[in-house]
Parts: C-alpha cells; structure tokens; sequence
C-alpha cells in the first residue's frame, strides 16, 4: 500500500516537472541579476521552456498550463492582464501543430523553430501594448530581446534536455 | 476476430476524436478566456492592479528566495574586486574625507546662521523625512515597462506616491504597496511625469519618460537655454515629490531639446531608500508616527 503510494507521488512529481521548470524560469526571468542593464532587455527563459515542453511532452504541458504561466508573465512585468496569456496559449497550438517540423529533425531545426515562435509572439506583444496605449513605443529593446533570447535558446535547452533524459525518461 | 478488431479501431478512432475535440475546445476557452481578461483589465484597472499587487505579495517570499544567492554572488564579487582596489581607493578616500573635514565646517557654520535667521524670521520649517530602506528582489521591466519590486510593503510604512531614492538620486517612486511588497515605477518609464526645477536657471519642466535611459524634459519655457550637466531636481509641485530632491543632469539631444542623465545607476539598483516626506502621521503610516511619538518624548 505505502509503496503504491510512493510510486504515485513519484510519478506524479515527475509528470509536475514541465510545469515546475517553466514557472522557475519565468521567476528567473525577472529576478535582479548581478549584470547591469540586463532588466530591459532579459531573455523571456520562461517562453524558451515553454517551447521546448509543448514540443517534446505535450501530453504534459496543456493548454490550460500554458494560460496561468502567461498570466503570471502579465503579473511579473506589469503587462496588461490576459495579454501573455492569449499570445503563450497561442503559441502552445503553434508548436503543437508544427510538432514533427520543430522537433522531429535536427536541433537546428528546433531552433530555428523557436526564433520563429518568439519572433512571432514579440512582434504580436509590441503590436498588441502598442494599440492597448495607443502610443508607438520603441523597438529596439524587443529587437534586442528577440536576440538575446535566440542567442542563449542553446543553453536552457541543453540543461532541459538533460533534464527530461534523467528524470522523465528515467521515470 | 475480425469484428473484435474492427471494434477496437472504433474505439481508438473515437477516443482520438474525442482528443482532438477537448484540444480543441479547450484552445478556444483558454483564448477567450484572455481576451475577456484583457477586456475586464480595461474596464475595472483598479481591481485588477489591486489584484496584481496582491499577487506579487504572494509571490514575494519564493522571489525574495531566488534573489538572495544573486544579491550574495554580486556582494562577493564587489569584495574581491575592492579587495584589489584596496590601496588607491583608500588614497582617494583619505583625499576625500579631508574635503569633506572642510565641508563639515563650513555646514555646521551655515547650520547654526540659518537656525538664527529662522528663529529671527519665525519661519515655520518644513516636516522632515523618514526612509525606509529595502531590497530589490525583481527587475520587472522588460521592453515595455520600467519598474523594480522591493521587499518593504505598508507594514514597513509604505505607502503608495513615495519617493525612491538610491544614495545619488531620485529613481523613481511607489505605484503599488502590498503588505510585503511594493512595486517602483522607475523615472525611465513610458507613464512617468515628475515636475523638476532646472538648478542655476530656475526654470521647470516636466521629466517625462520615454523608456529610454534618458527621459525627456518637457514644457521648459520657450526662451529657456540649458547648460549641459546643470543639476536637476524636483520642483516639488502637485505635492507628487518634496522639493530638491536630485534626479539628475541635463543633457541636449537636439537644438533646443533636452533630455536628462539620471544621476543613479538605474541598470544596477539592489537596495533603495523609500522616502516619506509627509510626517504628518496617522494610522497609515506607523514609522512616522513614531518618529513623531519619539520627537515628542524628548
């Protein structure tokens, strides 16, 4: 009985994973890091393993899920309230239905697929504050967002990807 | 056997089906649950601030938590580093604690003509100001905002409209106050407006924010010259700010255009100063009444 237990909360844990490393990254993405000037133009970490879960473990990554870390996104940086939610629920049914494209072939290929999702989902946000203020706001720190977030893409998802072979696939 | 597998094919068929109708369905709720959201934010933005203030109150603790081994990492960093610049920098702080000898002088000096002169006068002074002093555990900005999330919230005393303050200026000030927590509007940011006084000249403008690392100076008067680097401070008008309170030095972008280099480093900001200037006390604001208790006592 104990053992049954245990192997449900075991199994349980793990399937929590995806949801639990996107909410820390989002967290990280606005904690006060040690490099200056970094705040303006921080890389959404939280987007980057979104991503990567709806593409390798959809099963485990809903819709549903992909709405409350968007809104936790709006909360976090002070965006209108639902915006990060409708676009991070948006681009979840992207990656969903390009699944075999994005994640099917090389890692190349993977990333390529995330400079398009962000590409997309920042132009939409820029557009969407934009029209909410009506007000142009300059583009040259979600430019550089853009950047930087495809820049580093490699980084968090070598740590997810070990990350998935040793506890899920483990599991 | 053929009617078991053709059997189990519907099932599978059906369940798949099924799936792909709950995906589905469940797309569009969450999608419209945004967009019902968004609306909601636009006609009821005080519930919703109140709710989002709230939220970070919530989340303080977990941020506070992932900040601290940052903080740590900086502070240690900052140590090795001044370790090394052991020697000149206390050269230079031997040069300047002579100065500064003078300085003191000349204050105390100025200090006690100036009580003379008030007590001549029966000038009525000016409340004084209280700080508090907090963490900055999130950097909210991104593209589009410019804002911090600090540990001290309306138990500390806070209160919404102070002023935030590093050691060499005015950053920006209180536009949410949870139990715990409060969030910053930075002077940079976009909805920004602050009255300052141009030093020397005299003239007032608006500091407005663009979200830039400069923030325009807006509505001077239209004969107005501005040196480049006169000090700016605020004017003290609409009762927003107290007034003298340095922001920063004046800058031309262009023929008759100024913007303003704010004097503190807002891209690397970890503790600030929250300054209360209305020490009229009550229930509000607890460290200023009891300064004031404290006052009376003596």
């Amino acid at each position: 009985m104990i053992d049954v237990v245990w192997q449900r909360l075991d199994s349980g844990a793990r399937s929590a994973l995806p949801f639990v490393t996107v909410l820390l990254c989002t967290f990280f993405s606005v904690v006060a890091w040690p490099l200056p000037h970094l705040g303006a133009v921080a890389p959404p970490l939280g987007l980057i393993a979104l991503y990567y879960w709806a593409g390798h473990r959809p099963d485990l990554f809903r819709p549903s899920m992909a709405f409350i870390i968007g809104l936790l996104n709006d909360v976090l940086h002070s965006l209108p309230l639902g915006l990060s939610a409708l676009l991070f629920v948006g681009a979840h049914q992207l990656i969903l239905q390009q699944r075999r494209f994005f994640t099917g072939h090389s890692f190349y290929m993977t990333w390529f697929g995330f400079s398009l999702v962000i590409v997309i989902v920042m132009l939409l946000e820029w557009l969407a504050i934009c029209l909410l203020r009506w007000q142009g706001l300059p583009f040259f720190p979600v430019l550089m967002q853009m950047m930087l977030a495809i820049v580093i893409f490699p980084l968090p998802c070598w740590l997810l990807i070990r990350l998935q072979r040793n506890v899920l696939s483990a599991g | 056997m053929a009617v078991r597998s053709r059997s189990s094919r519907w099932v599978f068929v059906n369940t798949l089906s099924w799936r792909m109708v709950s995906h589905r369905f469940s797309f569009v709720l969450f999608i419209m649950l945004a967009c019902a959201m968004l609306v909601f934010g636009r006609v009821q933005p005080v519930m919703v601030e109140g709710a989002r203030t709230h939220a970070i109150d919530t989340m303080a603790p977990l941020l506070d938590a992932i900040a601290r081994p940052m903080t740590a990492a900086e502070n240690a960093i900052g140590n090795v580093k001044s370790y090394f610049a052991l020697r000149v920098e206390n050269e230079k702080l031997r040069a300047s604690n002579m100065q500064l000898q003078q300085w003191q002088n000349a204050v105390v000096t100025l200090q006690n003509q100036n009580r003379e002169l008030q007590n001549l006068l029966h000038f009525k002074t000016e409340p004084g100001m209280a700080y508090i002093s907090a963490r900055v555990i999130a950097d909210t900005g991104g593209p589009f905002v410019r804002g911090l999330i600090v540990t001290a919230g309306k138990l500390d005393g806070v209160r919404e409209g102070m002023a935030a303050m590093t050691g060499d200026g005015l950053i920006g000030r209180v536009i949410e106050a949870g139990d715990w927590s409060s969030r910053i509007l930075l002077i940079t940011d976009l909805n920004s407006r602050i009255p300052v006084t141009v030093m020397g000249s005299g003239d007032r403008a608006i500091l407005a924010g663009d979200n830039s690392a400069q923030p325009k100076l807006m509505y001077l008067p239209q004969d107005s010259v501005l040196t480049a680097g006169a000090r700016v401070v605020t004017s003290g008008h609409g009762g927003i700010f107290p007034p003298d309170l340095p922001v920063g030095a004046v800058v031309e972008t262009a023929r008759g255009a100024y913007s303003l280099m704010p004097l503190a480093d807002l891209g690397r900001i970890n503790y600030v100063r929250l300054v209360d200037f209305n020490l009229k006390g009550g229930a509000f604001n607890p460290i200023a009444t009891k300064i004031q208790s404290e006052n009376k006592k003596r």
